[in-house]
């Protein structure tokens, strides 16, 4: 996401990711382009693992919840919030939807005229809405079923799977199969909705290229990744808050994979000359499982201040290469076993020790990133990943005694956010990591 | 208050009595969440099913740390009293995927409440074609579960018994909800949520049997509350399945003579395929016939057919029973229904229905704030 560009700086930021900002400019202007050439347009959830099929069928996306965003962190959100409020989505309800719905509302209610004051032009009236069942949370369905009544547009909601996080009782090797499967057929029906509704034909060896070209992105961005383990760190979580972007919204694209590629050079420099963020690197702090607040991202300027520096964050994290068998070459089968391994791949371990895959992930990343402690930030409005933080807390004080922090606040709505607690409740912490510092150094 | 009656307020008053009583004789009681949880597979295994509610009238504190405050507020009461020790006594627990907050409550329960069995049933959003092939594959696999679990087979004879004892359920049901059409209704809104709360702690065959010997008394017109004219409302929600909400709205002055609940019509306005392989007939009876949000319906064209197509069934409910005015009784942080809300409205103002959105926190369903709001919405529709 481009935010943090706006607001905050980390001293030493990246240049690579410095570029995102013009990137998100120039997915708005293909969007506008598309519409005056009367060109399909898709609505699009991040991380939705099958952007290779749009892009195999050259139909433009555009991400709303980036949108949500990027409104939140030019503190331009507040009118669409309240127009989703005067409509009856209530206040607590995702905020990256209701911006997005009361956006949609405004534009309709101007008769498909932009919105005053839309960030890079506005979002595009869509030709189609993509959603998802059953993967990462509800509204990813909900929410364009209810932007129906201002988009008009058809709306085509893929049945993916999470296999749940939580079922680490069972035997996985009895599932795979019917799971895989499940996504595969989904996965054509998606591309038969597509040509049904846009025109555009799918070109199977074009999938092909594109999919391996989205694995190799994949690799070369996990890469990128296992690099910021070093000491001093070498890039912070607020650069990655912009440089998830290719990842997350243009994947399967050559610019995509262009920009990881030198990410990785630029950051590969960093450790091998040990650049690291901050001057004075005291503390190392792994950024939860949380969204972060778009309109608030100078807290991490505020950490900086006071020798904290995150590393490595949970949230907006390339997916691991997925490891899929040989003998699969159809690209369909290749995209569902890249969602099926991306989501069980701790299970095992889990079942075997924590029982939750996600506790695993913050044990492994403490170990791997050299970290001294963690901090949650609890978004209001977005339930789905925000809730069960309490739970994963309490397990991982089981397993590890470094020292955790809770925000609160919200991804969009400022409302929700007091600026001054939560720079109480920072000093807070870093007198807490000092100490356990202290203690551990005896 | 006859025989059927007394014995229903017996059982609701002390939900789990029955099933220890049933643990002493041996037999093992399997909590079951929402409508979605596939109760026939635990029926046809010889197991009971016990359906887990919430307590709207008590206050969730040991949840606090475990479970955000921004959780939806039916899921954090249920979790309040796994964690108080209300749900020990269950030999098992079976959660399925109908919500984010329920999913969540699966993981935290396993972790935390803690039975010998266990199992978490996938259950898609869509009804393509897909996922009813899936659907039905996992169900096999909760099948194959509780046949580990058990120690011998669940024959497809022992699922279509089971079918048949829950479609007789189903079918007792509605002939209850039958007898709301009369004006004045025979049964109250009340007194319906109570049989529901005491038939899912039984075994089905004995909430058969405690439904048959009501129909008699509630057609004798024991249970009339003849006291003049009085709106009648539709009550649309969530996990509204304790009392105080219901009383409160019969309390001021309404009749509840319909609901669109999980602990209500929900549960009951459908039937499972007798026909054919059985674990296909359960998979397309869950996915095709229960309305809940949760659940995507493609929208068959305009906005307005997408309204039709989604909430026709509401108003057909409205007319059937002869409703004034309806209750969306959303629970505070449940997204599927918040979302839908607008629609709804929108869509029964159309039909020229009343409506009254309320959006509230489970356990306080029967505030005065509340009560205040739903005496203004009574003197509208007057
Ligand atoms: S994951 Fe959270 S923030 Fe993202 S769309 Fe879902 S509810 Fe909203
Ligand atoms: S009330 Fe809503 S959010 Fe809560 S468990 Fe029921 S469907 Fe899920």
């Amino acid at each position: 996401m481009e935010g943090p560009r706006e607001k905050t700086t980390a001293q030493k930021s990246t240049e690579t990711s410095k570029r995102v900002r013009l990137m998100v400019k120039d997915l708005a202007q293909k969007a506008h382009e598309a519409r005056a050439k009367q060109e399909p347009i898709a609505y699009l959830f991040i991380a939705s693992f099958y952007d290779d099929i749009l892009r195999a069928m050259d139909i433009v996306t555009v991400g709303t919840e980036n949108y949500a965003g990027l409104c939140a962190a030019k503190m331009v959100a507040e009118p669409f919030l309240a127009k989703a409020e005067s409509e009856g989505y209530p206040r607590n309800l995702c905020t990256y939807a209701t911006c997005g719905l009361g956006f949609d509302a405004m534009r309709r209610d101007l008769g498909g005229a932009m919105p005053p004051n839309a960030p890079d032009g506005g979002m595009e009236q869509p030709t189609v809405m993509l959603g998802t069942g059953m993967m990462i949370c509800d509204p990813r369905y909900k929410w364009y079923q209810a932007a129906q009544r201002y988009t008009g547009a058809p709306l085509h909601v893929l049945g993916l799977l999470n296999p749940s996080h939580y079922y680490t009782h069972a035997d996985f090797r009895e599932f795979r199969d019917y799971y895989i499967r499940y996504v595969m057929e989904e996965l054509r029906g998606l591309v038969e909705f597509l040509e049904q509704r846009t025109g555009r034909r799918m070109n199977w060896d074009r999938l092909s290229e594109v999919v391996d070209l989205s694995e190799k992105t994949i690799k070369v961005w996990h890469d990128t990744y296992q690099l910021r383990k070093a000491v001093p760190a070498p890039m912070p979580t607020e650069d990655a808050l912009s440089a998830m972007v290719p990842g997350y919204f243009m994947m399967g694209t050559q610019l995509a994979y262009d920009f990881y590629r030198e990410l990785y050079d630029e950051i590969k420099y960093r450790v091998d000359h040990k650049i690291g963020t901050i001057t004075d690197e005291k503390y190392r702090l792994l950024w939860a499982l949380s969204l972060p607040p778009w309109y608030g991202l100078v807290i991490f300027n505020y950490f900086e201040s006071r020798g904290a520096v995150f590393p490595i964050e949970m949230v907006y994290h390339p997916p691991p290469p997925p490891q899929i068998p040989d003998a699969v070459t159809d690209p369909i089968e290749r995209m569902a076993w890249r969602f099926y391994d991306a989501m069980t791949q701790r299970y095992e371990k889990a079942r075997n020790h924590t029982g939750d895959p996600w506790v695993e992930w913050f044990l492994e990343l403490i170990e791997d990133y050299k970290l001294d402690g963690v901090v949650f930030h609890q978004a209001m409005t977005c339930r789905t990943i925000h809730t069960g933080q309490l739970h994963q807390m309490n397990i991982l004080k089981k397993h590890t005694d470094k020292p955790v922090l809770l925000l609160e606040g919200d991804i969009v709505d400022v409302r929700n956010y007091n600026e001054e607690a939560t720079h109480k409740r920072i000093d807070f912490f870093i007198e807490i990591l000092e100490q356990y510092k202290a203690r551990h150094a005896q | 208050m006859s025989a059927g009656m007394a014995k229903v307020e017996e059982v609701f008053r002390d939900r789990s009595k029955r099933a220890r009583e049933l643990q002493a004789e041996g037999k093992k009681v399997i909590g079951c969440l929402c409508t979605f949880a596939p109760v026939e597979f635990i029926t046809a295994a010889g197991l009971v099913p016990y359906r887990m509610a919430g307590s709207m009238r008590k206050p969730a504190e040991l949840v606090e740390h475990h479970l955000e405050t921004i959780a939806c507020s039916f899921t954090r009461s249920v979790l309040d009293l796994g964690l108080a020790g209300d749900y020990s006594f269950l030999d098992g627990f079976v959660i399925p995927h109908s919500c984010d907050n329920i999913v969540k409550l699966y993981g935290i329960w396993a972790q935390t409440v803690k039975h010998e069995y266990g199992h978490f049933v996938n259950v898609p959003h869509t009804t393509s074609k897909a996922s009813l092939e899936f659907f039905e594959a996992e169900l096999n696999v909760f099948r194959k579960s509780l046949e580990r679990y058990i120690g011998r087979e669940i024959t497809d004879e022992d699922l279509h018994r089971s079918i048949a004892l829950h479609n007789r359920q189903r079918a007792l049901v509605r002939q209850l909800y039958e007898f709301r059409k009369e004006d004045p209704p025979m049964i109250s809104g009340a007194q319906v949520t109570r049989i529901i709360g005491a038939i899912t702690s039984l075994p089905v065959a004995e909430g058969n049997e405690l439904l048959e010997s009501l129909m008699p008394e509630v057609r004798e017109g024991r249970y009339v509350n003849k006291k003049g004219k009085a709106p009648r409302l539709m009550i649309y929600g969530t996990g509204n399945d304790d009392v105080p909400f219901v009383e409160m709205v019969e309390q001021v002055g309404a009749r509840v003579v319909v609901d669109d609940l999980c602990h209500g019509t929900r549960a009951y306005w459908f039937d499972v395929g007798t026909a054919g392989n059985p674990v296909a007939a359960i998979a397309k009876s869950y996915l095709e016939k229960i309305n809940c949000p949760r659940t995507y319906r493609q929208s068959p064209g305009t906005h307005q057919e997408d309204l039709e197509n989604r909430f026709g069934y509401l108003y057909q409910f409205a007319q059937d029973f002869k409703v004034d005015g309806i209750i969306l009784y959303v629970i505070m942080y449940c997204d599927t229904h918040a979302f839908d809300a607008p629609d709804i409205v929108e869509y029964l103002k159309s039909k020229r229905v009343p409506v009254l959105y309320l959006e509230e926190q489970y356990q306080t369903s029967a505030t005065g704030r509340l009560k205040t709001r739903v005496q203004a919405f009574l003197e509208t529709i007057a």
